[in-house]
């Protein structure tokens, strides 16, 4: 069983240690900000009693099928509008036609191989300390994910109100609809998104301004487990096929017809002849002209940079612009993808993890998406190079105003060492933490982050979110083969921060895209936007949560909405979650 | 498992070499072979065999224990147990701390690791003790880009480009660590010098583009990227190349011969296929690959033969079929070539590429009906191949849909824009379509403006012109463009075109005009 070979970390308590005026994340709860934070490793991981209890299944039986290696993503979104972050993280089943019993790690319980939903119970006690717990409520919320599970994107598709959940398979893909009652219903047919092939990241976007969220499903590669190629290492042991033995699959832009159904625009918009293996999905506005884009991470293949022609068309510029290959003109293998301004100057920058050996990309914005190569000069490419990165994000872990980075890493190979132990799935790696220097530079500091961070998985999925309502972002990983791990930040909650949550004025939903300028009191600004997509094959949390370090002076926020319009507030109170709801502002 | 300590027997006259000192050694443990090839389990227990001998000898010295480590390590490096590969070049380095070879091996294990700093490390030592050795002033150099340093990579390559001006890898690192600092010119400098040194690689185009693209010379930007392709400019590296040569297993001579595949050496892809059969004469992939070479080389014969063998050893195996239904069909034998293609997309649907050659030939047989659904599918599966709904397009038009075929060129124009066929083709149509519902010499004109406004002039586009003026009446001017292509067709000495064009040029001149629009040489 490949978690006998997870060392189970000391594990810190759940229960924080109590805060002044501690409540749940909601408008007018403060949660603190201070600095009477407990001393302890910086991210803490959650232990059994916590409820989050997940083990991914890929189906593995020695014949090294593909899409063993390839899940499982996770989502952080609240499905029942309660205020804190729930859990979705995809499953797998057997490949192949063995009985599943020949599985290398049969599953604990065959019959409960479905995607999981876990409610949060999130519970703060009169003293300010949480209480995290999660229930697995997957029955009786009507999800039924029994596909191979890739991944997952979180949005809300017709304005309800209530998250909805794309589920991406190998197969046909799974809309499910949020009837905001605890209930999902599954409408793939109805909505014509099923997609069929071998879907890994999706994005929900509303790509032509007219208020719903569309749906971009980037799709891998032609591969049947009838067709499965067989590959070999150089000594001959059998090993898992790189990616350019199969063909890629085009991927797909869906508009939303407001009527529950979506149209296929993929040639319409332009998007139908070029694509490649897509495994990472970005969307932000990279050229700064109000319309969002998509980057799609290519595995093997260049990257794409679809820049919005605001016609509901897309040109890919990714080539000129810098942002499609490695810096000597090397397709990579481009798994992991997130938009971020690191650097404070108003732009959206981007990472995009790669294969051991290749290093990070850290494509650097220097306006209107125009992009350099600078993960060697950033510190990036030495520290990422050894691993094979996967799920990563621009997080702010210590809220002190500069964007971090959390990578979660996991072979994709054997190697003839681990074949020679005798170690069926010899793929774990460590997590890696990156610190914003705030001079261009990022410092390796895993080893400051807790027996967590040292724990060796095959990490794939990874969500971003304030989970415990703290005030600092959190991450849960989805590990092929493995638990589902959260590493729960308890350092960011000693500095100063704003939590902002977008709401639409006529659709009730996260204003996913909406871009967020906070004017801290000293004149800086800080430039965050609205997500739910990047990293790999995950949703994270919609809300802004922005590090004002030791500032707490209420800050100005100009919030650009995703159609356009512009609005401001001043004095958003600090150390606390705030709800903007487009039109209340100036 | 290797014992430590031996004693030598003291006394004589002689001074005799101090024994070497083994217990800093690391212990070797021969790994599990069991997943490993068999011819690959045979090198390594021989190998291994000799290095027990040579370290139970208790009167080795240290050059011969360090050899022995150090041949052990090259081929366990080459078969990629990269745990052992490390012990045995530690102790090599131990016993011969002067010899260069160790930590150079060592620097590339580790750099293969991706542990950089160790990597740079281990060069560094190599280069001690050979300081002037150009591939390692470039892999450190490399390391030193790697960690964000290049004015210390450019020192080094500087000093390799001393040694070697025609260097291509030192020139090329040259002009990576100048755009590493940002410094454009030089880096143009230094990439446009490393194209006069290798005009032929594509791997410079790219970082030569953005070099322009920081002058703000955005049109050479943009022709650079045009020309940009796949590569790895390395540095002329022996004793890397020797392990490249060492293992013994059927996907090492594979991959050997796929690496002269994309070296054009088809000579020595085949006698590396060759080999790999002797390994594995049942492995139906060599045998495929073999035959991909042969025909390269001009044997036909020989490919179809290894083809053959392949389909018998895999029956399903679609790329085989593939091969040997191309083959088939070029050598005339059209039957039989397309039964080949239409087993390969049986076994594989997605085959985009054997969809399309079975419904070329299909259409090129008069069985443009049946040529129609696997363009149709070739298309949905990969868009990105024009072939496929062009070949729908001219399938259409075999079978009379003039409308259909111009309906979906008008939205191919849409979709490929970067695509001339798709307008030459249109215009064609809309020149001298059977079906006047379907001709508009008025819209073919507007294209071909368009088309003479950025496209060079050809054959082609001369040809298209005339057919658009005789549709619009316009003889004269039908006359004078049909002229231009059959003169232009006449200094590229193709006869069949200047048969062709002149029996058009007939037809103009006695003012009739084509209703035929295109030929079979139309989009080859």
């Amino acid at each position: 069983m490949p978690h006998q070979y997870v060392k189970r970390a000391l594990t810190a308590a759940l229960t924080v240690a109590a805060l002044a005026g501690g409540c749940r994340g909601r408008e007018g709860d403060r949660a603190p900000g201070a600095t009477m934070a407990p001393q302890g490793p910086w991210f803490s991981d959650a232990p059994p009693q916590s409820g989050l209890d997940f083990m991914h299944f890929n189906g593995m039986s020695g014949e090294f099928y593909y899409p063993e290696l390839m899940a499982p993503g996770v989502a952080l979104f609240d499905y029942d509008n309660d205020g804190d972050l729930d859990v979705f993280v995809v499953q797998g089943r057997m490949l192949g036609s063995k009985p599943i019993d020949a599985a290398l790690f049969p599953p604990r319980d065959p019959s409960a191989l479905r995607g999981r939903l876990f409610r949060n119970d999130l519970h703060v006690t009169a003293d300010g300390s949480r209480v995290l717990h999660f229930t697995d409520v997957t029955e009786e919320s009507g999800i039924d994910a029994r596909g191979y599970g890739m991944g997952v994107a979180a949005g809300d598709f017709n304005n309800d109100g209530c998250v909805d959940l794309y589920v991406t398979n190998l197969g046909s893909n799974q809309l499910f609809r949020n009837n905001c009652d605890g209930t999902f219903t599954d409408v793939t047919k109805a909505s014509g998104t099923e997609s069929p092939g071998w879907s890994v990241s999706a994005a929900f976007v509303d790509f032509d301004r007219d208020g719903w969220l569309d749906l971009f499903v980037g799709h891998y590669v032609n591969y049947s487990v009838d067709r499965n190629i067989r590959c070999f290492g150089l000594a001959g042991g059998p090993d898992y096929c790189p990616p350019h033995v199969y063909a890629a699959q085009p991927s797909k832009l869906y508009h939303n017809n407001h009527d529950g159904t979506f149209t296929d625009v993929t040639a319409r918009a332009g998007l139908a002849a070029q694509f490649g293996p897509a495994l990472g999905v970005s969307t932000a506005d990279f050229d700064g002209d109000g319309w969002i884009d998509l980057y799609v991470a290519n595995d093997g293949q260049p990257n794409q940079l679809w820049i919005n022609q605001r016609n509901g068309t897309f040109k890919n510029t990714a080539l000129v612009a810098g942002a499609a290959l490695g810096a000597e003109g090397e397709a990579k293998s481009s798994m992991g993808v997130d938009a971020g301004d690191f650097d404070n100057d108003g732009d959206e920058d981007l990472i995009v993890t790669e294969l051991v050996g290749q290093g990070i990309d850290l494509y650097v914005n220097d306006g209107p998406a125009v992009f350099e190569e600078r993960s060697a000069r950033a510190g990036l490419r030495q520290a990422t190079l050894p691993y094979t990165g996967f799920g990563a994000a621009w997080f702010d872990f210590d809220n002190d105003g500069r964007l971090d980075l959390l990578i979660v890493n996991g072979a994709v190979t054997q190697n003839a060492d681990a074949s020679a132990r005798r170690d069926p799935f010899p793929l774990r790696q460590r997590k890696l933490l990156l610190r914003n220097d705030g001079g261009g530079r990022f410092e390796e500091v895993t080893d400051r982050a807790g027996p967590v961070f040292a724990l060796a998985e095959v990490g794939r999925g990874a969500a971003f979110g304030d989970i415990d309502n703290d005030g600092d972002t959190d991450v849960i990983v989805g590990n092929a083969s493995g638990p589902l791990r959260l590493l729960l930040n308890n350092v960011g909650q000693r500095r100063h921060w704003i939590g902002l949550r977008l709401v639409g004025h006529d659709a009730p939903r996260d204003m996913i895209g909406a871009r967020v300028a906070i004017v801290k009191a000293d004149g800086s600004t800080l430039w965050r936007r609205a997500r739910s997509d990047g990293s790999y094959a995950s949703a994270s949390d919609p809300r802004v949560l922005v590090g004002l370090g030791d500032s707490s002076q209420p800050p100005a926020v100009r919030v650009m909405w995703p159609d356009g319009r512009t609005e401001t507030w001043t004095g958003v109170p600090v150390d606390r979650y705030t709800t903007l709801t487009q039109g209340s502002g100036q | 498992m290797f014992v430590a300590a031996a004693s030598m027997a003291g006394a004589g006259c002689r001074s005799t070499p101090s024994p070497p000192d083994r217990t800093a050694l690391r212990p070797v443990a021969l790994p599990d072979l069991t997943h490993a090839a068999e011819p690959v389990r045979r090198q390594v227990r021989d190998r291994y065999a000799s290095l027990t001998e040579t370290t139970s000898n208790p009167n080795a010295t240290s050059p011969d224990l360090a050899n022995a480590f150090g041949e052990m390590a090259k081929l366990f490096m080459a078969a990629e147990y990269r745990e052992q590969a490390e012990a045995c070049l530690v102790n090599a380095e131990t016993l011969a701390p002067g010899e260069f070879k160790w930590p150079f091996y060592l620097a590339h294990l580790y750099k293969a690791r991706g542990e950089a700093a160790k990597s740079a490390a281990a060069f560094e030592r190599a280069l001690r003790l050979r300081p002037d050795d150009p591939a390692t002033l470039i892999w450190l150099g490399d390391a030193q880009l790697n960690q964000g340093r290049p004015e210390a990579a450019q020192a080094l390559f500087e000093r390799a480009s001393s040694q070697q001006p025609q260097s291509l890898a030192a020139l090329f690192g040259l002009g990576r660590a100048a755009l590493a600092r940002s410094d454009y010119a030089q880096a143009v400098r230094w990439l446009e010098q490393a194209l006069t040194v290798a005009p032929r690689e594509a791997a410079i185009h790219y970082p030569l583009a953005m070099a322009y693209r920081g002058l703000g010379q955005t049109a050479k930007a943009d022709a650079q990227m045009r020309l940009r392709g796949p590569g790895d400019i390395r540095p002329q590296d022996p004793l890397m190349t020797e392990l490249d040569t060492i293992l013994e297993s059927p996907v090492a001579y594979e991959v050997r011969g796929a690496k002269a595949l994309d070296d054009r050496d088809w000579k020595a892809a085949a006698a590396a296929f060759r080999r790999g059969i002797e390994l594995a004469p049942q492995e139906p992939s060599l045998h495929h690959k073999l035959g991909t070479a042969l025909f390269l080389d001009g044997d036909a014969g020989g490919a179809a033969e290894q083809f053959t063998e392949a389909l018998r050893l895999s029956p399903t195996f679609a790329k085989a079929h593939y091969s040997l239904g191309i083959l088939l069909a070029a050598n005339g034998r059209t039957a039989q070539g397309a039964a080949h293609l239409a087993e390969a997309v049986r076994d594989d649907p997605t085959y985009v590429e054997a969809r399309i050659r079975l419904a070329d030939i299909l259409r090129h047989s008069g069985r443009p009906a049946e040529s129609l659904a696997h363009y149709d599918q070739a298309a949905a599966l990969d868009p990105r191949a024009v072939d496929a709904p062009l070949g729908r397009a001219m399938a259409l038009v075999d079978l009379h849909r003039y409308r259909d075929a111009r309906d979906r060129l008008v939205e191919d124009v849409k979709q490929y824009p970067e695509q001339p066929l798709f307008v030459h083709a249109l215009v064609r149509l809309l020149a001298a379509a059977p079906d006047a519902a379907v001709r508009d010499g008025r819209a073919a004109l507007a294209l071909m403006r368009d088309l003479l406004a950025r496209d060079p002039r050809s054959v082609d586009v001369d040809e298209m012109m005339a057919m658009t003026q005789a549709e619009l009446g316009q003889y004269g001017e039908a006359v004078t463009w049909q002229r231009e292509a059959l003169s232009a067709a006449q200094r590229l000495a193709r006869p069949d075109l200047v048969r062709r064009l002149a029996d058009t040029l007939a037809a103009y001149e006695r003012r009739q005009p084509c209703r035929r629009p295109w030929f079979e040489d139309f989009g080859r």
